[in-house]
């Protein structure tokens, strides 16, 4: 049995996927069990409004024509202007518009998570770990009191990982190409990315770490580069061909 | 990894706070299962107490097994449960209703073609299943590369135990196929 340890951990299904936060303040039951509450309505509030899945969520009324962009509602509005802030710095390969219609979901989900990492901080629980499909931001220690262990999942294989990160405020993003295909399309030419097969970025926000992330993949092997000149963040990269890449100043686990 | 596969079953939109666990043992009314955070590498899924059905998309018999008439429940009624219970005795917990599948329509992808088959306990969507996914021959192939490769300290792609990690960054994008198969799957179910 392992020894008890402070906090709740919850998993939830939400955005199509599983998002699962970990608080690690010692604080009473009631309440982390409200902060846990209010972190996932905040998503399942983001989910129904930024949902291109469903049909009366705001981003879906946008992209219809129904709602004017001056009625949209102040996130939607800072997402389009990030998104677009997005598109230019990387050089259009971060599109919003990749499939034809608005689908901001390549920075919502980070953003949201960002957001909901932060409002716990400002609730008093600045221990936690949340992991939004994937893409993670960790804040303070973990249960054990140490630096927050993050693995790198090994892009062919799903039981493995191929790098540990450790820290204690980092935002970690991983894009790649995993047991379906190549998901990531180069929005430039129309066509599946090829080149690499799973870009990780760390850096301090989720929705620019995966927005780049994304947008690395799309570039495919001069993605490397572009990313080796972003200011303020560090990567991972592992290439088709079974290179691994990484920034020498990445936060390794010893 | 249980992550991946936690994200698959999760697709099933609309279901909710599939496990709960609280530090302090005793605790949580949903799971009584201890567990580190994360699986140890080649661990199975199925032997994890407390957490929710964890499909594997190449396990066809997982489909048959909650196929109400099936041979967990004779007369498909009663008896019947998840494939795998969330827990090994809540003594409280109330006789589910009968399970039932639901398939969604074959799409075609890049990769092929699949299909996805939801279980159902009355309305609560418990199980979901994807059909014709991408099996792991080339996977395991460039695994063996990348071991030859890169298992010496100048390459990082070496596979690290898994044990002893709060969490994991992976690419579990969900594949638009797979998201229009369950969501039809989710449709004939009403």
């Amino acid at each position: 049995m392992a020894p008890a340890r402070p906090g709740l951990r919850r998993v939830e299904q939400i955005m199509g996927t599983a998002i699962s936060l970990d608080l690690a303040d010692d604080l009473p039951a009631a309440t982390l069990h409200e902060l846990a509450g209010q972190t996932f309505d905040w998503l399942r509030e983001v989910d129904a409004r930024f949902s291109t899945w469903r049909d009366d969520s705001e981003v879906c009324r946008l992209d219809r024509g129904e709602l004017p962009p001056a009625e949209a509602s102040a996130d939607l509005r800072a997402v389009l202007a990030r998104c677009a802030d997005l598109w230019r710095a990387t050089d259009g390969f971060f599109d919003a518009y990749a499939t034809g219609r608005l689908d901001p979901s390549g920075y919502v989900k980070g953003w949201s998570a960002q957001v909901a990492s932060d409002r716990l901080v400002a609730a008093g629980a600045g221990n936690h770990c949340l992991n939004a499909g994937g893409d993670v931001v960790v804040r303070g220690l973990s249960p054990t009191g140490r630096p927050w262990r993050i693995g790198v999942a090994h892009p062919w294989d799903p039981t493995a990982t191929c790098l540990v990160l450790a820290g204690t405020d980092l935002a970690v993003a991983t894009s790649g190409v995993q047991h379906r295909g190549h998901h990531v399309r180069d929005p430039r030419r129309g066509v599946p990315a090829r080149g690499l097969r799973s870009v990780t970025v760390v850096g301090a926000d989720l929705g620019l770490a995966d927005a780049y992330a994304t947008a690395a993949m799309a570039m495919g092997e001069s993605g490397v580069g572009w990313l080796d000149r972003l200011d303020d963040h560090l990567h991972a990269v592992v290439t088709d061909d079974a290179r691994l890449l990484h920034s020498t100043t990445l936060p390794l686990a010893s | 990894m249980r992550r991946a596969l936690l994200a698959i079953t999760g697709l099933a939109a609309g279901t909710t706070a599939l496990v709960v666990l609280k530090g302090s043992p005793g605790a949580s009314q949903v799971a009584t299962g201890e567990r580190s955070p994360v699986v140890p590498a080649g661990s199975d899924p199925a032997a994890l107490p407390g957490v929710a059905p964890t499909p594997d998309p190449s396990d066809p018999a997982l489909s048959a097994r909650a196929t109400p008439g099936g041979r967990q429940s004779p007369t498909g009624r009663a008896g019947a449960d998840a494939p795998r219970p969330a827990a090994p005795a809540p003594t409280t917990s109330a006789p589910r209703s009968t399970l039932r599948t639901v398939s969604g329509p074959q799409v075609t992808y890049e990769y092929g073609t699949l299909s996805v088959q939801i279980t159902l306990s009355g309305t609560r969507i418990v199980n979901a299943t994807g059909i014709g996914m991408p099996q792991s021959g080339q996977s395991g192939r460039r695994s063996d590369d990348v071991q030859a490769t890169y298992s010496g300290t100048s390459g990082e792609v070496v596979r690290k135990q898994s044990a002893d990690l709060d969490t994991v960054s992976d690419a579990t994008a969900t594949s638009e196929a797979y998201q229009r198969s369950l969501r039809a799957a989710i449709d004939r179910a009403r």
